[in-house]
């Protein structure tokens, strides 16, 4: 059977990389690390891979902005790497601080590498939040996830805040590239605090691209792929529902989606 | 020429709820105003949230602004040069700060140790400056008088030990450089040196044997799960699958104490490369953060001067755990906050931190002749000098103006990557040491590795921050961040390599030699030529006069009765409100959701549990090899109030309150070690009696429970003075830290009650004083208990008594308690006892049979809290009063 070869990109201040490593991997996937600088100094390159993973964590410490500098190193050195894999066929998922880096590269949310459309700004709470929530997918464009879900899901970070011009927010509502929202208890999508954690328009917490090949989400999927991931994994009536960890399925149906493709 | 770059919010609700408004200032120094526009438009702005100016205000109104002092790091400095470079500009300097916009209601807008407002424009932002020259200092001639003039605010040695310096300089017949003094002054600082804990101590007029001997010859007796015990910066026991796992705590109290965010963030730094730098290289997996403060409500008139006020020194030590520990990645999962108002003048911060690494890279290699050390990560600056000697001494209204270089602010960012590279190294089999550069810095640090062979270094390689260091600034600095790894000059060539792919500087400084000397060179001056047997045998051994502490000190009123139980459901209420809005036992939720405490993915125990996750846990427990069950469980105890009552029961009270928040999820006993730390006065005879008789606690804990202490640091300079007389003690401190492991973390338990209507047990002797000789048997039946799965929740009784546990219990379960109690037993902080939910009293007699127990009710839907006979009190009314006080200081958008 042909591997599915995933790049987790590593760079200066990426922490949620071996969560990320092992949640591929979980799901028969072939992770490996590779460093920005790698890619930089083409002893490695993007064209080995199928899928381009950024992982969470504060790249370059999220100086000036989140995932800013990250995302003027990518425009600046790997613009033509990446343009290429994306029109290869290539999957990219960037989560947390891999959301915020693809967001200032312009990648998401309409493919314009080098403009930004939209932003993740400071959350409305003022400050970094640690927290489980509520996150629910709908029909988009992305390509490869399958069905939809509802699930828990860790979010951390301090500038999460999906936001735009209303006009812009109105293009991406049309052209169905919001995945994920934040939803309260009955499955609604959610402006109060905490269910969504940072005060994003809409309640956005992920979207993916006019070609439905780049997902970017803020809550972390890789942090619930084991059941004793979840905080309340002890409790009774979860037992059931824990049968499957909710991150799962995103890495799943990244996979198998390129092996079907293969 | 510089370029100014101002950025605000754009009308966003942020700017409008903030108490004051901010505009962020950047400085670009040698570039031309067309690349100025450019970083501006792409870097330092973003247009959808934010206006920008170049060259002029942004707002109409007055500001002021504030900057951090020239020197000082600003970690944003180098991700600005970096995306220039990135964009092909070429900047020479830049900085970053902030104009305030007046008038502002805000009160410590800035720290002056680190930060300064700025009034005039600087010329320019790079650093100069000549480095100063090698001085003699005239040692040999000086009297007395003089010899404790120079040691005063410097070198913090006593009268005895500078005789003996200036003894072997007599038999050099040379005096020694202003270097060689600060290599003895650091390495044979208190903090260094443990001068106290290994002295010779005289209690009552009989000898006793020294404190650390007491320690360690009871702790090697119980080895079973040591991989090695005080010898490295980490203490480290036995994993699985050939892994072990280290563990490590250190306070950073001096520094805290006058700069706390700055303090706290390089005390979290400084315990995370002691836990990396253990053997060849460690993972630091999680952290604990232990705070012991004044109360944030305290009157400020009470303040002593020279001090700052406890809610500032409070938001500023969260603040540093939130910026530190989530950047580099490590989760903090565990911790405690304990308030008295003696902790004004010198609070205490104390971070824990613990790692994993294989077992067969656990030692340190002994470094061989032609091995090299090479300094990696931070570059070296004036900042932190004489942290060392500093933390040593006890602090005073002067601490502030003569110590000012003795506090750094930390960068998360080449912390991280410096493991990144190390970690990568070591796998590789390039390492054979690592060492942390902390306390005393590259004297301590390449000092001790080359003890047993020799060594000489270059300190003109070392790279700077800025030129115009002195040799001994550079010497002693304590630049944070930086970290020494001694390999075979074979290896540097590929060392260098991963270095590089990280993003890490890299430079060979010292080389071990044979000499068994330390010789240390400035380019092609000899600023210091110390015999390695004086460095390290030199130091007298001090014999120190203790008076145990009076019998009568031994208060019987040792828990919280209240002088008169209340009558009615009112009375019960308000009482219960005001114990569980108390600074020990309030709700830490707001402070906990600004760390990240699962990021790695390995939690599987976090600090809050339960339907609305809010009930509170007793330990960590984290599952540090992603694709393997196993558990490193980590918990800890302390009672400044009772060690401060009592120093020996307190001690035994601060250590089973540790093992059994161990225990109370389903660890077992057996497979734990510990770690202590001795957070005291400064030991004159009175306050060196009660620490002895706190070691003996100690002690006496590891022999009951036959589990060694591995590791531990003391603090002995809890102590201010002002010029005017003033003296002050911080409550003397025992603070046990518990690591241990467990097969399957599916195993353990969590506090939550999980069902209505099953069985509420109390678990272990409610004894005042810890009885040693049932707490093993009562640790034993709850770990077998939780062991077999029919316990569904359980939860350690402490800070707050029985009936606070019972509260948090039905926090986390989102439902009501009915029990049945002696009115006098609900506040009762017996250490050692357990609420434990079963499924029905039958569960519990198998479970408990043999140890004392007793069925005190039942789980309900409704959600009250009742005693039987006493009161019925509405859990939300509770619950309030337990998670306003944080919720006031930490909440949303606070």
């Amino acid at each position: 059977m042909e591997q599915v070869k995933v790049c987790i990109l590593q760079s200066d201040g990426t922490n949620c990389d071996n969560e990320l490593f092992y949640a591929f991997k979980k799901v028969g996937g072939s992770p490996e690390f590779v460093h920005v600088n790698e890619l930089r100094d083409k002893s490695r390159s993007l064209k080995d891979f199928d899928i381009l993973a950024l992982p969470g964590g504060f790249s370059y410490g999220d100086d000036i902005a989140s995932g800013k500098i990250l995302a003027i190193e990518l425009i600046s050195f790997l613009k033509a790497e990446i343009e290429k894999f994306k029109s290869g066929g290539g999957l990219i998922i960037g989560i947390c601080n891999g959301f915020q880096t693809l967001v200032r590269t312009g990648l998401l949310p309409f493919g314009n590498l080098g403009k930004m459309d939209a932003t993740l700004d400071n959350n409305d709470s003022g400050h970094f939040e640690c927290r489980w929530i509520d996150l629910k997918s709908e029909k988009s464009k992305c390509v490869f996830l399958k069905n939809s879900y509802k699930g828990h899901f860790a979010v951390n970070h301090g500038e999460g805040k999906f936001f735009s011009q209303p006009s812009v927010i109105k293009k991406i509502e049309d052209q169905n590239l919001v995945v994920f929202r934040y939803v309260d208890e009955s499955g609604n999508p959610t402006q109060e605090y905490p269910e969504n954690p940072n005060g994003s328009i809409n309640a956005i917490a992920g979207v993916t691209d006019p070609t439905g090949r780049i997902l970017g989400m803020m809550p972390h999927p890789e942090k619930f792929v084991d059941s004793t991931q979840y905080p309340n994994w002890r409790r009774e009536t979860l037992r059931q529902a824990q049968d499957k960890p909710h991150g799962l399925f995103i890495f799943e149906d990244m996979v198998n989606y390129v092996k079907e493709d293969k | 020429m510089i370029h100014k770059v101002r950025v605000a919010p754009r009308n966003s609700k942020i700017e409008k709820r903030d108490a004051f408004k901010k505009v962020k200032v950047y400085r670009l120094e040698g570039i031309s105003l067309e690349d100025t526009k450019i970083l501006a438009e792409k870097v330092l702005s973003e247009e959808l949230t934010q206006i920008c100016s170049i060259d002029k205000q942004l707002v109409k109104e007055k500001v002021i602004e504030v900057a951090y002092k020239p020197g000082v790091m600003n970690p944003e400095v180098s991700s600005i040069m970096k995306a220039a470079s990135d964009l092909g500009i070429k900047l020479l300097a830049a900085d970053s700060s902030y104009e305030y916009v007046l008038p502002i209601n805000q009160h410590n807008l800035y720290n002056p140790l680190t930060e300064y407002i700025m009034e005039e424009e600087p010329e320019t932002l790079v650093i100069k400056g000549v480095p100063g020259k090698t001085e003699i200092v005239p040692l040999r001639k000086m009297n007395e008088e003089e010899l404790l003039e120079i040691s005063k605010d410097k070198l913090f040695l006593n009268k005895d030990e500078m005789k003996v310096i200036q003894n072997y300089f007599e038999d050099l017949k040379r005096d020694p450089t202003d270097l060689e003094l600060e290599t003895l002054a650091q390495t044979w600082s208190e903090h260094c040196a443990h001068k106290t804990f290994k002295a010779k101590i005289i209690l009552d007029g009989k000898e006793k044997e020294p404190l650390f001997k007491r320690l360690k010859d009871e702790a090697l007796k119980h080895d079973k799960n040591i991989v090695s015990a005080f010898v490295d910066n980490a203490g480290v026991m036995d994993f699985y699958d050939g892994w072990a796992i280290n563990g490590k705590a250190e306070t950073h109290n001096a520094p805290s104490a006058i700069e706390p965010y700055g303090g706290a963030m390089t005390g979290s730094g400084g315990v995370f490369r002691d836990v990396v730098a253990t053997g060849q290289g460690a993972k630091a997996v999680v952290s604990t953060d232990i705070f012991c403060l004044a109360d944030p409500n305290m009157d400020k008139a009470k303040l002593p001067e020279g001090t700052l006020p406890p809610d500032y020194i409070l938001k500023r030590v969260v603040a540093a755990v939130r910026d530190y520990g989530n950047r580099i990645g490590i989760p903090t999962n565990n911790g405690s906050f304990h308030f008295h108002d003696d902790f004004r003048a010198k609070p205490i911060v104390l971070v824990g931190a613990y790692g994993i690494l294989p077992k067969d890279k656990a030692q340190k290699g002994e470094p061989r002749i032609g091995d090299i050390a090479v300094v990696i990560g931070g570059k070296t600056g004036r900042d932190g000098i004489h942290g060392a000697t500093f933390s040593s001494g006890e602090m005073s209204d002067r601490t502030i103006s003569v110590n000012a270089t003795a506090v750094q602010i930390g960068n998360a960012i080449e912390e991280k990557i410096t493991f990144d590279a190390i970690l990568e190294a070591r796998d590789k089999n390039l390492i054979t040491a690592v060492q942390d550069l902390g306390a005393g810095g590259f004297s301590s640090a390449i000092g001790e590795m080359g003890e047993i062979t020799g060594v000489t270094v270059h300190l003109e390689k070392a790279p700077l921050k800025y030129q115009g260091l002195s040799p001994w600034e550079i010497w002693v600095s304590e630049s944070q961040e930086r970290m020494l790894i001694i390999l075979s000059p074979n290896n540097l060539n590929d060392f260098l390599k991963i270095c590089k792919k990280y993003n890490v500087e890299a430079t060979e400084i010292a080389k071990f030699d044979g000499t068994k000397r330390l010789q240390v060179f400035y380019g092609k001056e000899k600023v210091g030529d110390l015999d390695m047997k004086f460095l390290y045998g030199g130091l007298p051994q001090r014999v120190m006069k203790a008076i145990s502490p009076r019998h009568s000190e031994r208060s019987e009123e040792y828990n919280l009765y209240p002088s008169a139980m209340p009558q009615d459901d009112n009375g019960w209420i308000k009482l219960l409100e005001k114990t569980l809005s108390s600074g020990d036992v309030n709700s830490k939720e707001s402070i906990l959701r600004l760390y990240d405490h699962n990021v790695q993915g390995t939690s599987a125990l976090p600090p809050f549990v339960g339907v609305d996750m809010d009930g509170p846990t007793d330990a960590a427990v984290i599952k540090p090899l992603l694709d393997k069950p196993y558990g490193l469980i980590v918990s800890h105890g302390l009672s400044p109030k009772k060690t401060l009552e009592d120093s020996y029961e307190g001690t035994i009270w601060s250590a089973t309150e540790a093992i059994s928040n161990y225990a109370a999820v389903g660890g077992d006993y057996k497979e734990a070690c510990l770690i202590n730390n001795y957070i005291w006065p400064f030991p004159d005879p009175q306050w060196l009696g009660k620490l002895d008789s706190c070691v003996d606690g100690v002690v006496d804990f590891m022999k009951a429970l036959k589990i060694p202490v591995i590791s531990g640091k003391d603090s002995l300079s809890a102590t201010y003075r002002s010029s005017d007389g003033i003296v002050l003690h911080s409550p003397p401190t025992l603070a046990m830290s518990v690591f241990g492991k467990i097969p399957d973390v599916k195993k353990t338990v969590s506090s939550d009650f999980k069902k209505v209507g099953s069985v509420i047990v109390l678990v272990g002797k409610q004894d005042i004083r810890v009885d040693l000789k049932v707490l093993p048997k009562v640790l034993e039946a709850m770990y077998k208990a939780i062991n077999t799965g029919k316990v569904l929740a359980s939860h350690d009784i402490s800070e707050g008594g029985l009936v606070t546990a019972i509260f948090e219990m039905c926090v986390g379960g989102n439902c009501g308690a009915f029990i049945k109690v002696e009115s006098g037993e609900l506040l009762l902080e017996t250490a050692g006892c357990f609420i434990v939910e079963v499924e029905n009293e039958e569960t519990a007699n198998e479970l408990f049979k043999g140890i004392p127990y007793k069925i005190l009710g039942t789980t309900t839907k409704d959600e009250k809290l009742s005693v039987e006979g006493l009161f019925s009190a509405d859990m939300k009314q509770l619950q309030e009063a337990w998670s306003k006080p944080m919720k006031e200081i930490f909440g949303w958008n606070r």
